[in-house]
């Protein structure tokens, strides 16, 4: 066993070993437990994210593995978004007593559901073989729902149930899709879904069974106009959660989606594979730049910031070049630093301003500047206010639609990307420095521990925006270019 | 597979649309999973064996959760049930129109496939009680089963396997929350959940 392989093994391992742990650990050393396990996890992803970014021209593809740089990002993404969801969890388990679960075993569940998604999550990006990959996504299916609605409450109960019925649905169309493949393949068995094998598929079935596959996976990703789940599930599962579903399920997801357009792009041409992934990018701009608009509670705010951000994805993944997928390599990672931040401070957003759970959050500069600047640095890199990286990754993007000789299509977006930033600058400003309601002073609960989470991104997307001058010309782009082929 | 047996399982996903008692659609939806899997038998001794014990499993949890959560009358559907099936058949008909040929073997199985997914998603978005919704899933998993048995080189085992085991584990997190439903609003009715319309 080779040493990637060996690290894949361990990246997956380590989380599900976690998981275990955490559930059979004595309640008083639950959360100590789940530190060190999500610690592990992550330094196993970091290890695994090094040496595949580090040798980016030289992949690992094997029949049932794939250790590339797309691969190394997300798994690096979701170590990162797993180890600080893990590291913000006993601030939400202290302020939110209640749940599907009795108190007693709450956090035990709590963090064995955590760490089987981060398993399941983290196997996907690593999966050489596209019906593995549906297994796995629709795998996550089960514990996140459980998840969204381990709260309980009624709205809890109602975005887990929309969020479990209709990706299930939607993955059953994107089995569909994976059948057709299989039909038209001259492999038979697992072997004709393997990655490499997919540019073997018979011509006449290929299109159709591309356009079910990318139809159901956007039911997933949350894609306009099957996103319906997204804005509920994102708003009412614990914030935690609502960071792993954003900031590393739906890039991970969309990176099957990628992979496929890849793979099938000799047998459909690469016009049809892009045209797909423009559409579904323009079509979620369009969608989440009206509720950008409104004043609307935080988290359900950064919920359609979401599917604003995937848009973004689509379009560069479409868009296809060195520029756009630079652009989309920068726009992940930055996405996930600064919505995962978003999400883990509404927890004391909560806590300082309970009516911010059906409102829009107001003035919280004027009463609390510590959580206020967590808020901004959060929603600012969202908006792409300079000089976040999502400002750099999103021109990045547009400048690789012209260059991909889409003019059309990246000036639409252009302009709908302005139009997202003034409505998301709009909530920035009523967010930091609106009308305040009269607020308890003392610190809410979790509020230090997103402060210092928050001064450790700031270098971060700082230094990120630093490389995305860096990294259209270098051999991280040019390796996402290339795919596994 | 031949014909009549397509027919039949297309018939048994009609019902499942118009009937209206939870354990009548439960009855409907293992029966054709058991058809799927004594078709199967003659080509895959695995693959049906996977089927036979998917459908044994999903029926008798739906049957235990139908008979804990017994409802005073059965949750109305908000569109009746003659309506219900000309939707069936119209989305189905419409997507046989529009769908190519897909490589099974034979038109008819594609159909077939086709009329059971175009089932299961008119089940799911008709049906207001939460345990039809989950039915039309496993409707649209049986019609994905169908194409799987109809693959010209036959599918592959481990993946029917996974298949089995995501939908049964699909299935028990939808019933974990049916029963936290029932439980808060004393109805398995989605109706009750309009919080959250935008």
């Amino acid at each position: 066993m080779s040493s990637r392989e060996l690290l894949a093994l361990l990246v997956v391992a380590a989380p599900a070993l976690a998981a275990a742990a955490t559930v059979v650990a004595p309640r008083r050393v639950v959360h100590v437990v789940a530190t060190v396990g999500a610690l592990a996890s992550a330094a196993a992803a970091g290890a695994l994210a090094t040496v595949a970014l580090a040798s980016p021209g030289s992949p690992l593809v094997e029949r049932w593995l794939v250790v590339d740089a797309a691969a190394g990002l997300l798994v690096a993404v979701i170590g990162v978004v797993g180890l600080t969801a893990v590291l913000v969890s006993p601030a939400y388990l202290a302020a939110s007593p209640h749940g599907i679960v009795r108190a007693e075993r709450r956090p035990r569940t709590f963090y064995g559901l955590v760490f089987c998604f981060w398993a399941i999550l983290t196997a996907i990006p690593l999966v050489g073989n596209l019906g593995g990959a549906w297994l796995l996504v629709e795998a996550t299916t089960a514990a996140s729902a459980l998840l969204v609605g381990f709260g309980g409450k009624p709205r809890a109960l109602e975005a887990a149930w929309k969020y479990l019925i209709l990706t299930t649905l939607g993955l059953g169309v994107a089995l569909l899709g994976i059948v057709v493949l299989a039909a038209g393949s001259p492999y038979g068995g697992l072997d004709a879904l393997s990655w490499r094998a997919l540019e073997h598929v018979h011509a006449g079935h290929a299109l159709i069974a591309y356009l079910l596959l990318l139809a159901g996976l956007a039911s997933k990703i949350g894609w306009a106009p099957v996103h319906n789940w997204l804005p509920d599930a994102h708003s009412e599962a614990p914030a935690p959660v609502s960071a792993m579903l954003s900031a590393a399920l739906l890039p991970t997801v969309m990176l099957v989606a990628w992979r496929s357009s890849q793979a099938l792009t000799p047998v459909i041409g690469d016009s049809a594979a892009r045209s797909v992934l423009v559409g579904f990018g323009l079509v979620s701009l369009a969608v989440a730049v009206p509720f950008l608009w409104q004043a609307m509670p935080w988290k359900r705010l950064l919920a359609y910031s979401s599917l604003e951000h995937m848009g973004v994805i689509a379009l560069g993944i479409g868009f296809g070049t060195p520029l756009a997928l630079a652009g989309v390599a920068v726009h992940i990672v930055g996405h996930a630093l600064a919505k995962a931040l978003g999400f883990y401070a509404a927890t004391p957003l909560l806590g300082h301003e309970p009516r911010a759970a059906g409102h829009a959050a107001r003035g919280i500069g004027r009463t609390d500047g510590r959580l206020a600047s967590v808020l901004g640095v959060s929603l600012g890199a969202l908006a792409g206010l300079p000089p976040s990286p999502l400002f750099a990754s999103e021109v990045l993007i547009v400048a690789g639609g012209f260059a991909a000789g889409r003019p059309w299509s990246a000036a639409i977006a252009a302009a709908l990307l302005s139009l997202g930033f003034l409505g998301l600058a709009h909530a920035l400003l009523e967010t930091i420095a609106g009308k305040a309601h009269v607020r308890d002073r003392a610190a809410p609960p979790g509020r230090r521990g997103v402060v210092i989470l928050a001064s450790i991104a700031v270098p971060c997307l700082l230094s990120l925006t630093v490389a995305a001058v860096w990294l259209p010309g270098s051999a991280i782009a040019r390796a996402l270019v290339r795919g596994i082929g | 597979m031949n014909g009549a047996l397509i027919w039949l399982l297309v018939a048994l996903g009609l019902a499942v649309v118009v009937v209206r008692r939870r354990s009548v659609a439960v009855g409907l939806v293992t029966a054709q999973a058991l058809v799927l899997a004594v078709s199967a038998a003659q080509d895959t001794a695995a693959g049906a064996a996977v089927l036979a014990v998917r459908a044994v499993a999903l029926g008798t949890l739906l049957l235990l959760v139908v008979s804990r959560t017994r409802e005073p009358r059965p949750v109305r559907a908000g569109i009746a049930p003659i309506a219900r099936a000309g939707l069936a058949v119209g989305f189905a008909l419409a997507l046989t129109w529009l769908i190519p040929a897909i490589g099974l073997e034979s038109r008819n199985a594609e159909r077939g496939v086709l009329a059971l997914i175009a089932f299961g998603i008119t089940a799911a978005a008709t049906r207001r009680a939460t345990l039809f919704q989950v039915m039309g899933i496993v409707l649209c998993e049986n019609g994905l089963a169908l194409a799987a048995l109809q693959l010209p080189g036959g599918s592959s085992t481990a993946l029917e396997i996974g298949v089995a085991l995501d939908l049964t584990l699909v299935a028990l997190v939808a019933v974990v929350f049916h029963e936290r439903i029932f439980a808060e609003f004393g109805a398995g009715d989605t109706a009750a959940l309009r919080s959250l319309r935008e």
